[in-house]
């Protein structure tokens, strides 16, 4: 068992910036979990506190059961790969994997064992006597993770271990961690301010904003049911379309979403949920992915301003009164104008739209009042 | 020509060079030739390697290199280490203002004249109320025991000048990847081991480069210092070649055999430079010249 457990965990600097405000978060054994956000939202600085690398202002920090805002970074049993790979760059690969067990005074033969066995899974024994400045950026991520890995950690820490490949070797890593972490199948707490890492890696992902938690959930709760304006921006690429000055109508006991003009009858599961929350009409911000519009039809016109054709797709950059939309559209069978100047019909599904209240942000369907005032927002549950 | 601004500022260096050191070498001819002023260089006659002669047999000869090569070789021994273990002390400091009131109190000394500095050892060893001997009970004249010159030269030395010899170990100290401290951490290293497998290999090439060029001045011990701190009675320690140089040639205006006597010197240095050079070159792949 090797949970880890955020009860209200708060940093606060010297010169009194809260860095992160009372994040709440269980972390189950074995869970693969992303913390994501932009610079400066506070992920990195909650990896850092669960390494011991700064110290917790306020709260409580469990790791095994354990009680751990005063152990020291060694006693934790948890192991970290940094951005920077932080590799010592007087000693050889082999020595790089082998130090923390050398530390520890693991007799050699079992520090050799275990050093050539994790150097065989990343496949950089041919790389053991070389110096990390002899490696491409590649090898020596795989070293860090293999520094990591000898030491048989309960919770193993990742700060953006992957931002500073380039992005075909990027693609190539996460693809090798997710391998990884079939084969030693221990607890993962990842940091990345990519979405597309976050949503590929993670079981659980933690969206952090302004050092607040603003949802947790799986990948595709998040993409489907983003609980604010923030959440559904940041997730899914490219990002999903806010339509400003959108209405919610009810009209004869029906829900109804009136984006530019065009009225939307909700579906069946949107009219259901926003009857449970009592949900009065009023101005909201209509939000949609990019994916979900369909071109060549409908009421909604836009212009099209700029054309990006991507092999199987085009991407469509249109002006829709005031609004910029991206329309995602697959370039087989495709029989309409989209030349740069073109106006264009689209239409979308109702069951697709989000509908996020015009002041605070939050998504009318699926923002729980009760978790986010817990601290550890997840989208709401509905028992139809 | 796109950075002709850069190669006019270049150009300053090169000229001040030019003139104030490869110019005057034209001089060294005269450690060659019976210099006299009214004939010039050029044409002062033409004495071959007699100064060199009358140099290495003169009876303070022995003596004389004992001294240097001691002095300076101890002086390195000792003053060499020390900023390195100073600058790895003040790195640990984690209150920048305390770290910076510390750097300053160190440096201070350097920037006192060699005349002053020399007239505080003077008093500080007084055997009359100087403060050594207050601190040890006794009344000695350290300034006239010969065997008392180096450690006095040499502590001095150390003094004035280990804060300022340790900004350059500081600034390679803070230029380390914060995160390898935080990897050692998280390893299981403790301060000293952090010290020593992430601070000390981090300023070895500094280390090296400051040790060759040391070394490659291990024959030039500072005249002035010695002058001041010479007495009569401490002459068998302090006798030096710098000193004799300037005795012989600004005192007894004998500019040929002087000159003859410092270029020896330079040959001596540029000789151990590159003996220096090439020994660490081969332990630490560092290869600097």
């Amino acid at each position: 068992m090797s949970e880890v457990i955020l009860k209200g965990l708060k940093k606060v600097y010297d010169n009194k910036v809260t860095a992160v405000h009372d994040v709440n978060l269980h972390i189950a054994d074995k869970e693969f979990i992303v913390l994501v956000g932009p610079s400066g939202c506070g992920k990195s600085t909650t990896l850092r506190m669960v390494a011991g690398l700064e110290e917790i202002s306020e709260g409580e920090l469990y790791i095994d059961g354990k009680l751990c805002n005063d152990v020291e970074p060694k006693d934790r049993d948890i192991a970290m790969v940094f951005q920077s790979y932080a590799l010592y760059p007087h000693m050889t690969v082999y020595e790089n994997m082998a130090f923390a067990l050398k530390l520890k005074k693991v007799p050699k033969d079992q520090i050799d064992k275990k050093v050539r066995e994790v150097a065989q899974i990343l496949d950089i024994t041919q790389y053991l006597e070389r110096r990390p400045k002899a490696l491409s950026g590649g090898q020596r991520q795989r070293v860090a993770i293999g520094r990591a890995m000898v030491r048989d950690p309960k919770v193993f820490l990742m700060d953006e271990p992957l931002s500073n490949l380039d992005a075909k070797l990027r693609n190539q890593m996460r693809a090798e961690i997710i391998k990884l972490r079939q084969r030693i199948n221990t607890t993962f707490m990842y940091v990345t301010h990519d979405q597309t890492e976050a949503m590929t890696l993670g079981d659980r992902i933690v969206i952090m904003k302004d050092g607040y938690v603003n949802q947790i959930g799986a990948p595709q709760d998040l993409f489907n049911k983003p609980v604010n304006l923030f959440v559904a921006g940041f997730i899914g690429m490219p990002v999903m379309n806010f339509f400003y000055n959108s209405k919610l109508l009810q009209e004869g006991g029906k829900y109804y979403a009136e984006i530019k003009g065009v009225k939307f009858e909700l579906s069946e599961f949107q009219q259901k949920a926003l009857s449970a929350n009592g949900q009065k009409p009023c101005e909201i911000v209509a939000g949609i992915r990019p994916n979900y519009l369909s071109v060549g039809s409908g009421d909604l016109k836009a212009k099209i301003e700029v054309n990006e054709m991507m092999g199987a797709e085009v991407h469509l950059h249109a002006n829709c009164q005031g609004d910029e939309v991206v329309m995602v559209i697959p370039t087989v069978g495709l029989k309409v104008d989209v030349s740069q100047g073109a106006e264009v019909s689209f239409n979308t599904k109702p069951e697709l739209i989000q509908l996020f209240d015009k002041e605070s942000g939050n998504n009318l369907i699926w923002y729980d009042e009760v978790s986010a005032r817990e601290n550890h927002p997840v989208s709401k549950c509905y028992k139809f | 020509m796109d950075n002709w601004q850069l190669y006019l500022l270049l150009l300053i260096p090169v000229i001040i060079t030019v003139i104030y050191k490869y110019i005057p070498m034209y001089g060294i001819q005269i450690a060659f030739r019976d210099f006299k002023a009214t004939r010039g260089y050029a044409g002062s006659e033409f004495v071959g390697l007699e100064w060199f002669e009358r140099f290495f047999s003169a009876p303070t000869f022995g003596r004389m290199m004992k001294n240097t090569v001691l002095l300076s070789l101890y002086s390195l021994l000792w003053s060499f280490p020390i900023p390195i273990v100073l600058s790895l002390c003040i790195n640990q400091l984690r209150f920048h203002r305390y770290k910076r009131v510390v750097q300053t109190v160190l440096y201070a000394p350097h920037f006192i004249s060699t005349m002053v500095i020399c007239g505080m050892i003077r008093i500080f060893l007084s055997p009359s109320g100087g403060l050594i001997n207050l601190l040890l009970g006794s009344q000695v004249d350290f300034l006239t025991q010969s065997n008392a010159f180096r450690t006095i030269y040499i502590a001095s030395g150390i003094w004035q000048d280990a804060g300022w010899g340790c900004i350059i170990y500081l600034a390679t100290l803070s230029n380390i990847d914060t995160t390898l401290y935080e990897a050692a951490k998280v390893d299981g290293a403790s301060v000293f081991q952090r010290i020593m497998n992430v601070d000390v290999p981090a300023l070895l090439p500094m280390a090296i480069l400051m040790f060759i060029m040391s070394a490659g001045s291990l024959m030039n011990v500072g005249f002035e210092k010695v002058w001041l701190l010479q007495t009569d009675l401490n002459k068998a320690t302090s006798d030096v070649i710098a000193v004799y140089v300037y005795q012989q040639g600004i005192e007894n205006a004998k500019y040929s055999y002087s000159t003859a006597v410092g270029l020896f010197n330079t040959a001596i240095n540029l000789i151990l430079l590159f003996i220096v050079n090439k020994i660490s070159s081969k332990a630490s792949d560092v290869d600097f010249i």
